[in-house]
């Protein structure tokens, strides 16, 4: 009844180098949002910002970031998402940019969202690949996760009442 | 023979003016500090950068009048930026070092209200 409420923002890490990716840190991040936010909405928005803001979920290798932010400045952290241009990390800068893919209430709602994106991406990967080997494995990949949906499809129903009033939040 | 009915004609503006009109003084604790019309501009975008940061230092805003000797100026900002512009002058330290305070005298959503204050009325 009396909480406070956040605001997830799921976003992708999208770079030209692949050194980019490899080089996140959940603090590195946590602080470049910070002073990005500080130049584009003041000390206003810095600080309205900092109490909530955390890096609750980073992945290396697929460059896939979930940020936490207060319900009623989530626009202000969105907004500045697109003025972060580089990632710096020990005086190498890699140029960089964040594209949003889901704003959602809970990190059960990104969740959900992340594996249906990644089972997307997996079946554009299997067209644009040209290796043999690659090919094998991305096949597996897709027909192991078509069982997965299968098997969790039907629990899925029995939780569906309560995780959507939870997500309506 | 009775006076004939009256007909009156009541208009009432819903819509707000787009544009609110500010006199402000800039006052320095020591005399002797000069500006010219763009170092103004530029301490106004300033104080807009420091407290809100880029995108609001970009508002539309415009300093239709200065006078150098008083360092008065009549600023119009649209009615969106209207409290941050307030704001962050009230919040606004100093220029180049010197100790210096914004004075707000009047705000009015109409250019015509600022041409009469009554509170500077001299009663004979």
């Amino acid at each position: 009844m009396v909480r406070f409420k956040h605001r997830y923002l799921l976003c992708e890490l999208v770079s030209d180098d692949p050194r980019c990716r490899l080089s996140l840190d959940d603090r590195v991040l946590g602080g470049l949002v910070r002073d990005t936010i500080s130049r584009v909405h003041g000390t206003f928005g810095a600080a309205a910002c900092s109490i909530g803001l955390a890096v609750r979920y980073l992945n290396a290798y697929t460059g896939i970031v979930l940020l936490r932010c207060r319900k009623e400045f989530y626009q202000l952290v969105w907004s500045a998402l697109p003025f972060i241009t580089y990632l710096e990390n020990k005086g190498h800068r890699y140029p960089c940019f964040f594209n949003t893919l889901h704003v959602g209430g809970t990190i059960r709602t990104c969740q959900k969202f992340l594996i249906q994106y990644n089972r997307r991406q997996l079946l554009i990967l299997l067209q644009n690949c040209t290796d043999e080997g690659e090919r094998e494995a991305i096949q597996k990949s897709v027909t192991r996760s078509c069982l997965l949906e299968e098997e969790s499809g039907e629990e899925e129903l029995s939780d569906s009442g309560g995780e959507e009033a939870e997500a309506m939040e | 023979m009775p006076a004939p009915a009256t007909t009156y004609e009541r208009v009432v503006y819903r819509n707000p003016s787009e544009h609110h009109y500010m006199k402000v003084c800039l006052e320095f604790q020591d005399h002797g500090v000069g500006l010219n019309a763009a170092q103004f501009k530029q301490l106004l975008i300033s104080a807009l950068k420091d407290l809100f940061g880029e995108v609001d230092a970009a508002l539309p805003l415009d300093v239709l009048t200065y006078e150098e000797k008083t360092l008065s100026a009549i600023l119009r900002i649209c009615s969106s930026g209207l409290v941050k512009l307030w704001s962050s002058l009230t919040l606004l330290g100093s220029y180049k070092g010197k100790k210096c305070a914004f004075r707000v005298i009047q705000v009015s959503p109409f250019l015509l209200a600022l041409s009469g204050n009554s509170r500077e009325l001299v009663l004979d």
